[in-house]
C-alpha cells in the first residue's frame, strides 16, 4: 500500500548539499532505519519524504503515486518529532484527536480511537493532561500515540528516543517495535545510535555527508560493510583500522604494518587489485583473540603491542593497544588480566579480516 | 490493535524537580537597608505628583487654591467629577471618543499585527526580512513626520473629523511596533509544534488560529495593551486631524481647557487628569505579568 520510493533525491540550502542524489526503496511495512553521525542529512531525508521540505531534485513516490508535489497534510504520512512537538495549550487527549477532527470524523469515531491508542501506550490516565504536567517518557508516548492514533500509511520518527535515560530508551524501543507491527505503517526512522540501528531496523541505511552509503539488514552491514566508514560506523567498540604495506615474497602475499602481519589465502589475494601497493585492515575488537607471543609467532595473521587503556565493563573489557603509530581496540574477557603497559599479542582468523581501498575507502572484500 | 506492551516504569513529572527549592532566608543587612531607603525614595518621587492629584481632585476649589496648600483634603468632596459630567466642558464627548478610537485601534491593530508578524516571522519568502526592515525602518522616524502626509491623505478621503481617519492615524504608527513585537512571540515558538499541525492536515491559517495564536495569548494582549495605550496618550494626532469638538478625543481636549475652562479651576483639572490616567493604569496592572512575560519571550525554551 505504500512502499516508499527516491529516485535522484537531492537538497540543497543555499551552497550547503545536505543530500546528494539519492535512490531509496522502502518496503511496504518495512521499517527502516537511517543511521549516520550529526549532521549527516538523516533529518533532511526524512523531511524530504514529509513533505515539510522541497526537493531541490529528484522525485518521490508512496506506491505509485508521485508525492513530490503532494503537500504535507496530503500524504498520510504521521511523524514523531525529536523535542515531540506537541500542542502545549491542548490536553493530551486533544492532541491526539486533533488529526482525527480534520479529517472528519465524529466524535465517537474519535473517542474510540483515541482511548484504544491511549491504552496500547499505557497513557490512558493521562489524557486530561497537559504537555507540561508529563515526565519525558510520558511525552514521548503521547507523540508517538498522536502519530499512530490516525493509522498513516507512512510513519517517520526522527530520533524520537534521544531525550530519553538509557535505561527508558531501552524499553521505548521495544515498545515502538511493538507499536510499529501493530499498526503495520511503513516506518521510517532516523537515530545517529547505531545500536539503536542494528537492534530495531529490518534495513539500515547508513548515510554520511548527505551520502547512503549502504543500505542493508543489520547482519549484512556487520558482516560485509562496503566500506570503511559503514564498517567503523557499525560495532561497538568499532573496528580498528592498519594501514598496511603489501609484500610479495616466495609466492606468498603478506600485509605489514608495525606490529602487524597478515599472511593472505590466496582466494582473498585474487579479489586484490593486483596493482596496490598500499592496503587498509580492519579488525573487529571481538575477533582479536589474545594469545602468548610465541603462538602469534607461528600463526599467519598476528598483531602485537602495548596495552595503553584497559576498560572493565563486567561482563568483558575493552583494550586499546598501541601499535607502532596506530590503535586498535581488543575485546576480551574478563578473567584475561591485563595492565598498562603490559605487552600483548593477538591472532585474528583470516576470515574476520576487512581489507580496504586507502584512497576510495570502498571494501575489497 | 489487541497487543500488550510492557508497563512503563513511573517517572516523577519534569515540572516537579524544580518546586521543591525553598527561598532563602531573609536577614537585614546594611547593604540591603541602603537599597530599600533608595527604593523608597524613588516610590516617592514617582508617585507624588500622583498623590498630588487625587488629593486635589478631591478637594473643594477653595481649598485647592488655597495659599498654604494643604497635603490631603480636609474636606472630600466630589464636585469636582461631578462638575466634569455635568458643566460646560464636553469631557464625556473627549472620553467617549477616547475609548472607542482607542479601543478599535487596538482590535484592529493586533488582528494586522498578528497577521504581519506572523509573516515575518515564518514566511521565508524572499522579500521577508526586507520589507520587515522597512517596517521597522518606519519606527525610527519621529511621530511628527507623518502628520504632513496623513493630512494631506485623510484630506482627500474626506476622512478628517471623523472617528476612521483618527483610527487609521493611530494604527499606521501601531501596526508596524505591534508586528515586530507579534514577531518576537511567534519566533518562539518551536518550528516543530506548527509542523505537527501541517502534518495532522492544517492549513497556514488553520495553524495560526488553533495553534500560534492560542500560544501567544500574552502576546496579543501585551500588542494590544500598548496600542491602546499608545492612542489613549496620543495628543498629535487627533490635534491635527481633528477640529470639531464633537469629535476631539480627551488629551486635546484637556489641554484645550487647561487654558480655558481648568485656567483657575485645579480640583477640576486634576479630576479629569485622574479619569484619563486611569484606562491606562488599570490596563497596566491587568496585564503588567503577561507584559514581562512577553518581553522577555524567547528567553528559554518552552516558556
Ligand atoms: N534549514 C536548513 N538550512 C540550512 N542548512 C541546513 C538546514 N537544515 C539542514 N541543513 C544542513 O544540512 C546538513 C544535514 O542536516 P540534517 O539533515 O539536519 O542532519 P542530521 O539530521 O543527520 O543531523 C547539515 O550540514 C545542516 O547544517
Ligand atoms: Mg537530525
Amino acid at each position: 500500500m505504500a512502499a516508499i520510493t527516491l529516485t535522484g533525491v537531492e537538497k540543497r540550502f543555499g551552497e550547503t548539499r545536505a543530500l546528494r542524489e539519492t535512490d531509496l526503496e522502502i518496503d511496504d511495512h518495512e521499517f527502516l532505519v537511517l543511521v549516520g553521525p550529526s549532521g549527516s542529512g538523516k533529518t533532511t531525508l526524512l523531511r524530504l519524504v514529509a513533505g515539510l521540505e522541497t526537493l531541490t531534485g529528484g522525485e518521490i513516490y508512496f506506491g505509485d503515486t508521485r508525492v513530490t508535489d503532494v503537500d504535507v497534510g496530503d500524504r498520510d504520512i504521521a511523524m514523531v518529532f525529536q523535542n515531540y512537538g506537541l500542542y502545549p495549550h491542548m490536553s493530551v487527549y486533544r492532541n491526539m484527536a486533533f488529526g482525527l477532527r480534520r479529517r472528519g470524523l465524529g466524535k465517537q469515531v474519535i473517542d474510540l480511537k483515541v482511548r484504544q491508542t491511549a491504552d496500547l501506550l499505557h497513557i490512558g490516565h493521562l489524557l486530561d493532561r497537559k504537555p507540561r504536567q508529563l515526565s519525558g517518557g510520558q511525552r514521548q508516548r503521547v507523540a508517538l500515540g498522536r502519530a499512530i492514533v490516525r493509522d498513516p500509511a507512512v510513519f517517520l520518527l526522527d530520533e524520537p528516543l534521544s531525550n530519553l535515560d538509557a535505561h527508558l530508551r531501552v524499553q521505548m524501543r521495544a515498545e515502538i517495535l511493538k507499536v510499529h507491527r501493530a499498526v503495520t505503517a511503513t516506518a521510517l526512522y532516523v537515530t545517529h545510535d547505531q545500536v539503536e540501528a542494528m537492534t530495531m531496523g529490518d534495513r539500515i541505511a547508513v548515510m554520511n555527508e548527505g551520502v547512503i552509503h549502504q543500505l542493508g539488514t543489520p547482519d549484512e552491514l556487520y558482516d560485509r560493510p562496503a566500506d570503511s566508514f559503514v564498517a567503523g560506523f557499525i560495532g561497538t567498540p568499532p573496528m580498528g583500522f592498519l594501514t598496511c604495506e603489501r609484500i610479495r615474497e616466495a609466492g606468498t602475499e603478506q600485509l605489514r604494518a608495525a606490529g602487524a602481519r597478515f599472511r593472505l589465502p590466496p582466494e582473498t589475494v585474487t579479489a586484490l587489485p593486483p596493482g596496490a601497493s598500499r592496503l587498509v585492515i580492519g579488525v573487529r575488537p571481538e575477533h582479536l583473540r589474545l594469545v602468548p607471543p610465541a603462538e602469534a609467532e607461528a600463526a599467519g595473521c598476528a598483531l602485537q603491542g602495548v596495552v595503553e587503556v584497559v576498560e572493565p565493563l563486567g561482563s568483558e573489557q575493552h583494550v586499546l593497544v598501541a601499535m607502532g603509530g596506530s590503535a586498535i581496540t581488543a575485546k576480551l574477557p574478563r578473567d584475561q588480566r591485563l595492565n598498562r603497559d603490559d605487552k600483548v599479542a593477538f591472532t585474528v582468523s583470516p576470515d574476520h579480516l576487512h581489507v580496504f581501498d586507502p584512497e576510495s575507502g570502498r571494501a575489497l572484500r | 490493535m489487541s497487543l500488550t506492551v510492557d508497563k512503563p516504569v513511573p517517572e516523577q513529572p519534569a515540572g516537579r524537580a524544580a518546586a521543591g527549592t525553598g527561598r532563602r532566608r531573609w536577614r537585614p543587612s546594611v547593604g540591603r537597608s541602603i537599597v530599600i531607603v533608595l527604593v523608597g525614595l524613588f516610590g516617592v518621587w514617582t508617585l507624588w505628583p500622583m498623590y498630588w492629584m487625587l488629593s486635589t481632585a478631591l478637594k473643594s476649589a477653595k481649598e485647592a487654591t488655597n495659599l498654604s496648600p494643604t497635603v490631603w483634603p480636609h474636606t472630600i468632596t466630589g464636585a469636582n467629577f461631578h462638575e466634569l459630567f455635568g458643566g460646560t466642558l464636553p469631557f464625556s464627548t473627549y472620553l467617549v471618543n477616547s475609548v472607542l478610537t482607542s479601543l478599535i485601534a487596538a482590535a484592529v491593530a493586533v488582528l494586522i499585527s498578528t497577521l504581519a508578524g506572523y509573516s515575518f516571522s515564518r514566511g521565508g519568502y524572499r522579500l521577508t526580512s526586507a520589507a520587515s526592515l522597512v517596517v521597522l525602518a518606519t519606527q525610527m522616524l519621529p511621530l511628527v513626520v507623518f502628520i504632513g502626509p496623513l493630512y494631506l491623505l485623510l484630506l482627500r478621503a474626506h476622512l478628517l473629523n471623523t472617528y476612521l481617519g483618527l483610527i487609521i492615524g493611530y494604527t499606521t504608527f501601531a501596526i508596524p511596533f505591534g508586528a515586530w513585537m507579534m514577531k518576537g512571540f511567534f519566533d518562539a515558538i518551536p518550528r516543530e509544534i506548527e509542523e505537527s499541525a501541517r502534518v495532522d492536515g492544517y492549513s497556514r491559517l488553520g495553524i495560526l488560529f488553533r495553534v500560534v495564536v492560542p500560544l501567544s495569548v500574552p502576546g496579543l494582549v501585551t500588542t494590544g495593551v500598548f496600542v491602546f495605550m499608545n492612542s489613549w496618550n496620543n495628543l498629535l494626532y487627533p490635534l491635527t486631524l481633528v477640529s470639531s469638538n464633537s469629535r476631539q478625543t480627551l488629551p486635546p481636549g484637556l489641554l484645550q481647557s487647561f487654558s480655558g475652562t481648568f485656567k483657575t479651576d485645579w480640583g477640576g483639572m486634576m479630576a479629569a487628569s485622574l479619569i484619563t490616567s486611569l484606562p491606562l493604569v488599570i490596563a497596566f496592572f491587568l496585564v503588567q505579568r503577561s507584559m514581562v512575560r512577553g518581553l522577555t519571550a524567547g528567553a528559554l525554551a518552552g516558556t
